[in-house]
């Protein structure tokens, strides 16, 4: 169960996939209405109740559990799948700085923290050490793709585009909580997990060096803390059941992008070669025996 | 439970048996006075000596290493790299700095241990 939707948001629909990458439209019905009873019960929780409301409002549908990343993390792609990977990536973060560029001009000056927890994010996207994006080139190059490639628009799914402009929508439009919700807590926050569970396949399967594979070491651990220093910008700001109710929102849409994102990665670039995704012990045995 | 103990702030964190945290996030969401700066193994300013529990901490991994050199040899951490799953204890000086930012003039302050007159 999971908290949706402040006044106005009656457009907004509940996340239609569930964990096992499939659609399932009678549990958005049923979340749908349980989003309208909660939405005219809603009061101002407390920093734990808040706390716990937006980890359960994506733990279901984290982009770690997506088909991509189980097959991944079950080192079951081929080189060219992390070609298609970064490049699709490249699209939906490269442009992280505009991104929080925009929710720094949409920031009040009494935040500061929030103002000077943005800044410091952006620097260390793009310039406290070697660009993210560069690292991100450096790993599909290993794989034997080129920047150029990486780099041209018309090599990304549509699915990496709708996810780019949602992230500058929510950054340009939404209340600065709102989008620290979206991005860091319910974006940011997530990536610890995605690749602790990809980068030792890096390594140990697929013989990347940590070198090739930095991107990732990287990220896994600063995404910690810039989903730990979310988190506390977003239960400190968030001081109103409306503002607390459109975080929760954007938490969940947030995960829904992500993991609708992730499941587009396999169905378009690995499906062809692999087949549809099944778990190893969903298997039948004579399959994987 | 497994417990984090930041010795210097005299305060134990205690989190899921089967979990390997962060100890920097740990830090973090706790209140716990632990310098730090930038979360990505560039500074060096969240360095942790590591009293007890060494076996239960992550491998340090190439940027940690290559910012802390030989002061990995000497049991030190950086807390926004190190992964725990068990019991383990960290002290630390609370003036530290960054590794670039120390004068390293001898007066002590500039230590790379950050531990006046140990260094
Ligand atoms: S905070 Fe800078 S190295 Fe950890």
């Amino acid at each position: 169960m999971y908290t949706v939707a402040g006044a106005g948001d009656s457009d907004l629909s509940p996340a239609p996939f569930n964990r096992n990458n499939s659609y399932n439209g009678n549990n958005a019905d049923r979340e749908h209405n349980l989003k309208r009873q909660e939405q005219s019960m809603a009061e101002l929780m407390s920093s734990s109740e808040f706390r716990v409301a937006m980890e359960d409002a994506f733990s279901g549908t984290m982009a770690k559990d997506a088909s991509f990343s189980r097959a991944w993390a079950a080192g079951k792609l081929h080189k060219q799948h992390f070609v298609h990977w970064a490049t699709n990536h490249y699209h939906y973060i490269g442009p992280f700085g505009d991104y929080l560029g925009l929710m720094y001009a949409n920031t009040p000056d009494h935040a500061r923290d929030a103002k000077d927890f943005l800044l410091q994010n952006m620097y260390e996207e793009e310039l406290s050490d070697d660009r993210h994006t560069d690292l991100l080139i450096r790993f599909a190059e290993a794989c034997g793709g080129t920047r150029e490639h990486v780099q041209d628009r018309n090599n990304a799914m549509p699915f990496a585009k709708g996810m780019q402009g949602w992230m500058y929508y929510v950054s340009g439009r939404e209340n600065f909580v709102v989008s620290s919700a979206a991005l860091i807590v319910g974006l940011e926050s997530q990536v610890p997990s995605i690749y602790r569970a990809q980068y030792p396949t890096l390594i140990n399967k697929y013989r990347f060096s940590e070198w090739e594979a930095e991107f990732f070491d990287l990220h896994i651990t600063s995404d910690e803390i810039h989903g730990e220093r979310g988190y506390q910008i977003v239960l400190k700001y968030a001081d109103t059941p409306e503002l607390q109710q459109r975080c929760l929102h954007f938490v969940r849409e947030a995960a829904d992008m992500r993991f609708a994102y992730t499941k587009a990665l396999y169905q378009t670039y690995v499906e062809p070669d692999l087949g549809p995704w099944v778990e190893e012990d969903e298997r039948e045995p004579a399959l994987v025996g | 439970m497994p417990r984090i103990y930041f010795k210097t702030a005299d305060q134990y964190v205690e989190f899921a048996e089967g979990d390997e945290v962060n100890v920097l996030r740990v830090a973090i969401r706790e209140d716990v006075d632990v310098p730090w700066r930038c979360a990505s193994g560039n500074c060096g300013t969240d360095r942790l000596m590591v009293e007890e529990g060494a076996e239960n901490l992550d491998p340090p991994r190439r940027r940690e290493r290559a910012r802390l050199g030989e002061l990995v040899d000497e049991g030190y951490r950086l807390a926004c790299q190190t992964y725990t799953r068990g019991d383990v204890t960290f002290s630390w000086n609370p003036d530290q700095v960054g590794l670039d930012d120390e004068p390293g003039d001898g007066d002590g302050a500039g230590s790379r241990t950050g531990w006046a007159g140990t260094g």
